[in-house]
């Protein structure tokens, strides 16, 4: 975030300058996603999340997950957070400063209460007990103060005769042991530490088998939720909108629903020491820096967009770091575009055959990868007072023949979507006018050109409960900017649409990500703002965007659209473990 | 080794019984391996082939729970560890009599993908180089270099697929080919394999919450496999052949079996995300013997030593064995009637009326240095210091030695068939040697028993508890008294094991005493004398315990490597989704949606029809497909007609309509995409018609345009309605036919014909 940064290759300052879109990328979040950190589960980020807490709209909710694939029954020695890891939520808020504006760093201890039983759980006594220190910088990571101490983390939760027997177990509940860990910091903050449902989902088998992916709902072969009945262990906060927002202010403060100033940007990690030595007598002992082992702001970023080739070094770069412009190109022409373009892969990527990229957009422009996009327009006096002008941010998001996506994935990982032209929806616009002012739907800019989850905290919440909710984010918001006669009558005044709060604007829990951003891979973002799918004619008496090309897009799923259980209503909102004992199974592959 | 031997003074000496312990084989067993699972050792087997009856198979697993789509990146073998199978076969030598090492590299063949498998390349492709030591580890031979790691079984694309995958003609055959065989003539397999290992693990570590129907825990999980298959003359101490036994039971044709993982003692992350450097000694991180000693025996504060010691230091641990935890939980005098998923096991308190085998009892210790015991193994002669070694280690007479030293075929240890009523010091029937006196933990097998075929109705997953049972009760076998013959499954657990041992149980009854049962030191409720004989309701309940899951969730394969094929992450077909654009299928010439007044009507035509059931209607307004109606197929050949109606299509936006065809067995394909527009329901009249001089429009949307048409397409008039009418003089034209259409917003709502007189 370095003040460099913000002078990197024109992009002038950040103050009213806004940029994108909603778009991304492709595959199963980030669970064993890179080569090293998949042999180390206890460090692995799986997940992040944030979001206004739908229950306390002053808050907004961060949670970050770790350890993927952890089997309920996975005894006796289940996994619980590691010793000597440092696990860090990272947050930003401005873009003047270096270095994180806010970092969370939780610390865990374990402890064996009764050295002489390989349960885990036996007559009261807990072994491999964690509990945590949390720790709060507000000055870049310079210095750090206590705000929880001797913090809880629940036990696993294994089963009847562990939790609640009170002869051989603990005697509670496991509900009762979950609710007395929530702990409240000296700062104010709930938290969360501990063992919870995995709430990602995704068809692995399908996803991974080179793109066999299993819409929900198909009967030729029925998508299968690989993360089903699979825990993980979850860091999550609540924190007071003001306490984030950079200038202490509520959201009643807020200018508009996508005021600026009330953007955040969050990415997590964990951090090992660089040295660890194996002693004979079985123990192991750690020295040396801390290094950055895994992390993780978008999802799937590293799982299906970074290479293998360039996964682990993913891992050890700081978001927001100078080190992040290497893997701009791997977002200008991503991987997964190949096989949705029928001149490369397409083909032999039957699955997706929903997802075609424009070739031919407006009969002009070409987004497939290597091919110009939006470059003819370079210079054009028709970008004047957009985003993609050179006074603005045409270097970056016009920057050569050769980088299609760089106008639409590109910015949405790095740098968040600005409300600003064209990246509003062509509702409001002139046919054929993508470059025209229209309805806005997003405003996540923050220009840091780094990988981060970037959430406007202004957005108002959708009721979990409101028919217009809807696990597509911002593209259920976009789809309905386009086409409901309660958002179209208006034209281009700002409204709120429900599920502008959804992915990529933060992350909610039940955001289908996968599928948002498989879309956002196949253009759907470029369509969203007028550049439509190639079957559009433009020269129609009356053209009409919405064609079969884009129905098959917006149609498409890439497997399970939900979790396989509920969230809870309220603080941590992810759901309790499964139990060990008892849970009921399901196919996961 | 040598001066273990000499802890047991005597030479041909022979101790034990068929007993052990408890849980879960090793699978992330201690706290430490726990979060290196590439390290992680978690079973060891040893059984003869019984395909090839002159070989040994030696299979150590490690990497436990293995996602089948555990993409994209898959666990293999991890480079800087040393994965070794080591076997003993002389108690004569210092260290280990055979070593085999493996070690493996990783390479990446297209690093701009992040598929594990893609267009012939794979990355993480995994090779090995096998190495072996006859001399303790003092010098290494390479015996297997460049040996192949199959890749994952990650489905059809990536597997068999010739243009985006590897294009194998099947997972097995990559398996099959994959087999090495060594210089020195072992074969040998390295590669994912279906954990053939299965317990209830839900209801085991629940605090011991174990339940007739268990779920197996590892049930489709794979693993990662060593297997070796070994000429018994290569594992047998002075070279000879099954043949050259001297008898079923020939003491020299022991081996005692353990496998191990190690890491260099430091280990430095690159902080730019290079591969991790390695330095310092090798340091032993996970090892296993006998199955389920670090997951249930060993308790927490010893498990992560004991990965890190050699068999050879033991006897440190010996204590959990004399007086196992698990014991506790079958003894109501100490947690028993806490345990009740443990009811039906219950030490002997009082076995022939004194003989009190719970934790911190005697035991046999009453008997020390009785003469009864002369020409017993229990002698001070022989091992009494080990067995008996005081009077509250009861169970150094029975668990002991199962783990540490072996059983001998020497009384008391061979079974109460031929011995006197009660007394179980007496000669018996031999059932066991794999005596092999080393005091460490190892799977200790005798290769001159002879192999049980899988498909013998005597076959058996309880191992030696069943040939025990079958010695002691059934006539082919108690006929013969204390004759030494055959039994089947005396090539079991702990002799050896095979794959489809159920050691869980085998070890939970050990623990209860079963194996002393089994030499005559019977259960609380038997009476010596008494007419209705030892095979009491205790012991009854003893053998039909089991944990819960007495066997792997899939079969095993007849031939070397014997462990299954890993569980294939994807199966079934391949979806194939809607194509814009494309052309028709086969099967439909033609689709159409039209306006029908209010409603839409949907036409196709099709040919080709195969095994066709019916076709569903299904629209969408621009999300999700629901089905609206459906048509049932007629029969017959040839092209054929269809409609459906849309009774109540949606206003005001663009519905899209597709045909999914369904065949009889379920399976279906779509029909092109169709598009109806409709605006609001405006439906125009025109009065009269035909007309001379005016005709008037009406319409019940004010917002419609009325143009007039003559037959040639060329506009006259255009005119917008007011108060729901408007009129067109018509008196000037030329008699013919002429069209009103009405438009909204650009939108052709409606066209009528009109005629002028």
């Amino acid at each position: 975030m370095s003040k460099k940064f913000i002078h990197f290759n024109g992009w002038k300052l950040l103050l009213a300058v806004p940029l994108l879109m909603f778009a991304f990328t492709a595959k199963a979040s980030s669970h064993r996603e890179a080569p090293l950190i998949s042999n180390d589960p206890l460090a692995d980020n799986t997940d992040v999340y944030a979001f206004r807490s739908p229950d306390d709209t002053s808050t907004v909710t961060l949670i970050a997950n770790y350890i993927p694939f952890q089997l309920p029954e996975g005894g006796p020695n289940w996994y619980s957070f590691g010793q000597n890891i440092r696990y860090e939520i990272h947050i930003k808020n401005k873009t003047t400063t270096t270095g994180d504006d806010i970092t969370y760093r939780f610390l865990f201890t374990q402890v064996i209460e009764d050295s002489t039983t390989f349960f885990n759980i036996r007559l009261g006594k807990q072994n491999l007990r964690t509990r945590y220190t949390l720790q709060k910088s507000t000055d870049g990571g310079s210095t750090f103060v206590t705000v929880v101490t001797n913090g809880i983390v629940p036990p696993p939760n294994i089963g009847p005769r562990s939790i609640e027997n009170a002869t051989v177990g603990l005697g509670t509940t496991y509900d009762a042991l979950m609710t007395n860990a929530i702990a409240t910091a000296t700062t104010g903050e709930k938290v969360f530490c501990g063992p919870v449902d995995d709430p990602f989902f995704v068809d692995l088998a399908g996803a991974f088998d080179v793109g066999n992916f299993r819409p929900e709902g198909n009967s030729t072969n029925p998508t299968k939720d690989g993360l089903a009945r699979f825990n993980v262990h979850t860091i999550a906060i609540k924190v007071p909108i003001s306490m984030l927002q950079k200038d202490s202010k509520t959201t009643a403060q807020a200018t508009s629903i996508l005021d600026s100033d009330f953007i955040i940007g969050v990415w997590a990690s964990a951090s090992r020491q660089q040295i660890k030595t194996l002693n004979t007598d079985g123990s192991t002992a750690y020295s040396g820096n801390w290094v950055q082992v895994s992390r993780l702001g978008m999802p799937l970023t590293n799982e299906a967009v970074i290479a293998v080739g360039a996964k682990d070094k993913w891992n050890t770069v700081r978001s927001n770091s100078a080190g992040e412009g290497q893997f701009f190109p791997y977002f200008k022409n991503p991987e997964l575009a190949l096989y949705m373009d029928d001149s490369q892969f397409g083909g032999a990527v039957p699955s997706m055959n929903a997802l075609r990229i424009q070739k031919h957009a407006l009969n002009a422009f070409d987004f497939r990868n290597g091919k110009k996009g939006l470059f003819g327009l370079k210079g054009n006096a028709a970008l004047d007072g957009t985003a993609l002008s050179e006074a603005n941010f045409g270097s970056i998001l016009l920057p050569d023949s050769v980088s299609p996506r760089a106008v639409d994935l590109l910015p949405i990982f790095f740098t968040g979507v600005p409300n600003l032209r064209p990246y509003q929806l062509a509702t409001g616009k002139p046919a054929n006018s993508p470059l025209a002012a229209g309805k806005p739907f997003i405003n996540n800019f923050l220009p840091t050109f780094g990988d981060m989850l970037r959430l406007n905290m202004a957005v108002p919440v959708t009721p979990r409960n409101s028919p217009d909710f809807s696990s597509l984010g911002i593209v259920r918001a976009a789809v309905l900017g386009l086409t409901d006669a309660r958002f179209t009558a208006s034209g281009t005044a700002l409204q709120f649409i429900p599920n502008m709060d959804g992915f990529p604007n933060g992350r909610r829990l039940e955001d289908d990500v996968t599928t948002i951003e498989l879309q956002a891979v196949s253009g759907i973002a470029l369509a969203a703002i007028g550049l439509w799918y190639d079957d559009y004619d433009p020269n129609a008496t009356t053209p009409n965007p919405v064609t079969p090309n884009l129905v098959n897009v917006i149609s498409f799923t890439a497997g399970p659209t939900k979790n396989d259980t509920t969230f809870k209503a309220a603080f941590p909102y992810v759901q309790s473990p499964w139990r060990g004992n008892d849970y009921t199974a399901k196919p996961r592959f | 080794m040598k001066k273990i031997v000499k802890l047991f003074t005597a030479s041909l000496v022979c101790l034990v019984l068929n007993q052990t312990i408890a849980k879960a084989s090793s699978h992330r067993e201690a706290p430490l391996i726990s979060n290196d699972p590439i390290a992680d050792n978690t079973d060891l087997y040893a059984f003869r082939s019984p395909q090839d009856t002159n070989k040994v198979v030696l299979i150590a697993n490690y990497i436990p729970f293995e996602l089948p789509q555990g993409g994209p990146n898959w666990y293999t073998f991890g480079e800087n560890i040393r994965y070794e199978i080591h076997v003993d076969n002389n108690t004569a030598t210092t260290g280990d009599d055979i070593i085999y090492r493996f070690t493996f590299t990783k390479v990446i063949q297209d690093s701009t993908t992040f598929f594990n498998i893609r267009l012939g390349k794979q990355n993480l492709k995994t090779t090995y180089t096998l190495e072996r030591s006859i001399n303790g580890g003092s010098s290494y031979t390479a015996i297997v270099t460049n040996g192949i790691v199959p890749p994952p079984n990650i489905g059809p694309r990536s597997i068999e697929n010739a243009t985006v995958g590897l294009g194998a003609a099947s997972y097995d055959a990559l398996m099959t080919s994959s087999i090495a065989t060594a210089t020195t003539g072992e074969r040998v397999y390295a590669g994912p394999a279906d954990d053939p290992f299965f317990v209830d693990l839900g209801g085991a570590f629940d605090v011991g919450g174990f339940r007739t129907t268990g779920r197996d825990g590892v049930a489709k999980f794979n693993c990662h496999s060593l297997a070796i298959e070994v000429p018994i003359a290569t594992l047998q101490k002075t070279g000879k052949t099954a043949a050259q036994a001297t008898s079923i039971l020939d003491s020299d044709f022991i081996i005692g079996v353990y496998a191990s993982a190690s890491r260099p003692a430091v280990t430095t992350f690159d902080s730019t995300g290079g591969k991790p450097t390695t330095s310092g000694n090798w340091i032993q991180v996970s090892r296993l013997g006998m199955p389920l000693t670090n997951e249930v025996v060993i308790p927490i504060g010893s498990k992560d030593k004991w990965n890190a010691t050699l068999p050879a230091n033991d006897l440190q641990f010996a204590s959990f064995f004399k007086n196992p935890e698990l014991g506790l939980y079958m003894d109501d005098s100490q947690f028993g009637g806490a345990v009740p998923g443990l009811a039906d096991l219950r030490i002997q308190s009082r076995s022939l009326g004194s003989f009190d085998f719970r934790n911190g009892k005697k035991g046999l210790f009453g008997l020390k240095g009785t003469a009864a015991l002369d020409g017993t193994a229990l002698s001070e002669a022989n091992f009494g210091s080990i067995l008996l070694p005081d009077s509250v280690s009861p169970r150094a007479v029975d668990l002991l030695p199962i783990f540490y030293t072996g059983v001998p075929n020497l009384r008391p240890y061979q079974l109460a068939t031929g011995k006197p009523d009660g007394n179980p010091l007496a000669a018996g029937k031999p059932f066991i040697n794999n005596f092999l006196p080393t005091l460490g933990d190892y799977l200790r097998l005798n290769m001159a028993v002879p192999v049980t075929p899988r498909n013998s109705p005597d076959f058996s997953s309880l191992g030696i508890v069943r040939a025990a049972v079958l010695g002691l009760t059934d006539a082919r076998f108690t006929a013969s008294g204390t004759a030494l013959q055959f039994i089947p499954n005396m090539d079991g657990f702990p002799n050896g094991r095979r794959l489809e041992d159920d050691v869980t149980t085998i070890e939970l009854q050990a623990v209860s005493g079963v194996a002393l049962a089994a030499i005559g030191l019977w259960y609380d409720d038997y009476t010596v004398g008494s007419p209705s004989g030892p095979v009491t309701a205790q012991l009854g309940k003893v053998l039909g315990f089991n944990a819960g899951v007495t066997q792997n969730d899939t079969t095993f394969k007849a031939g070397f490597p014997f462990v299954q094929a890993p569980w294939r992450s994807f199966t079934g077909a391949g979806y194939v989704g809607p194509k814009a654009g494309d052309l028709l299928p086969v099967s439909f010439l033609e689709f159409t949606a039209g306006i029908t007044g209010d409603k839409v009507a949907l036409n196709w035509k099709v040919t080709n029809e195969v095994n066709n059931d019916h076709y569903d209607i299904e629209s969408s307004t621009g999300a999700v497909f629901t089905k609206i109606g459906s048509v049932k197929a007629t029969a017959g050949g040839g092209v054929k007609n269809y409609s459906f109606v849309d009774v109540s299509p949606a206003t005001g936006t663009t519905t899209f309509y597709r045909i999914k065809q369904v065949d009889a067995d379920g399976r279906f394909s779509y029909s092109p995409l169709r598009s109806v527009k409709f605006e609001v329901k405006t439906s125009i009249t025109v009065t009269p018609n035909p007309a001379s001089n005016f005709v008037r429009v009406y319409a019940a949307d004010n917002n419609v345009t009325v143009n007039l048409f003559d037959g040639s397409g060329k506009r006259l008039a255009s005119k917008a309605l007011t108060n729901g009418s408007v009129e067109f003089n018509i008196s000037n034209y030329s008699k013919g036919t002429y069209y009103v259409v009405a438009e909204k917003n650009g939108v052709r709502l409606e066209s009528k014909k009109i005629v002028k007189q």
